[in-house]
């Protein structure tokens, strides 16, 4: 539901964003351990089913997803990002997951 | 309508964005050894460096910068990306750079206005 209504412009929700990225993850490798093998096909299904149920809420926006999986082995890892747009329309969301042996950041 | 190539004030040119990047890097972390209470400050500095500098060339673009450090350590690490856009403007372009100590990807994004 929209807090504002402000006519025809219309801001990106990051709540149900987040959510609908979250049972992506959930379901693509929820209780998986990390496996070498298939990392590459975990990350791009990830991307798709979210950029998939993204498209389906039929907002009028462009989407980017980004997924990165990383082992969890007691390396560091930072990531940061900076947008340069419409600040009254744009938005992003960051969600973070993680299981026994990986840490999920989309 | 434009449909052949944009002209040089408006097209995304990956090659002029890849340079500004790798500058940027080279410029914040060059061969600092990895240090985990500079990390966020490095991460920092690479996406507003680099976003300052794609601002500056004045075209008709907004842009999304994303950076990863990640620390020289045996670990996994896989990143994907997924785009939902206008396949004719918009163009997104990745640098990948290492040191000795450290990992570094920048992803730039710009979708044209």
């Amino acid at each position: 539901m929209e807090e504002y209504n402000s006519g025809e412009e219309v801001s990106f929700n990051a709540d149900e964003a987040s959510v609908s990225v979250k049972e992506c993850i959930e379901g693509i490798i929820g209780g998986l351990d990390y496996n070498q093998n298939k990392v590459n096909q975990w990350t791009a299904s990830i991307v798709e089913h979210s950029l998939t149920q993204l498209v389906k809420q039929g907002r009028p926006f462009k989407f980017i997803v980004n997924c990165a999986i990383m082992q969890k082995s007691g390396a560091g890892l930072h990531t940061a990002n900076s947008c340069y747009w419409d600040t009254a329309t744009d938005g992003s969301c960051t969600v973070r997951w993680e299981n026994r042996t990986m840490y999920c950041v989309v | 309508m434009d449909e052949f190539q944009l002209s040089e004030e408006t097209a995304f040119v990956v090659d002029d964005i890849t340079t500004i990047i790798q500058d940027t890097v080279e410029t914040t972390i060059g061969s600092s050894a990895y240090q985990q209470n500079r990390i966020n400050q490095w991460t920092s500095s690479v996406v507003e460096t680099s976003l300052n500098q794609l601002s500056k060339l004045g075209k008709p673009f907004k842009y999304i910068v994303t950076c990863i450090i990640l620390q020289k350590n045996g670990a996994g690490l896989h990143t994907a990306s997924s785009c939902f856009w206008d396949n004719t403007m918009d163009r997104s372009c990745t640098v990948r750079w290492e040191n000795k100590t450290t990992y570094c990807i920048v992803c730039v994004f710009g979708l044209a206005v």
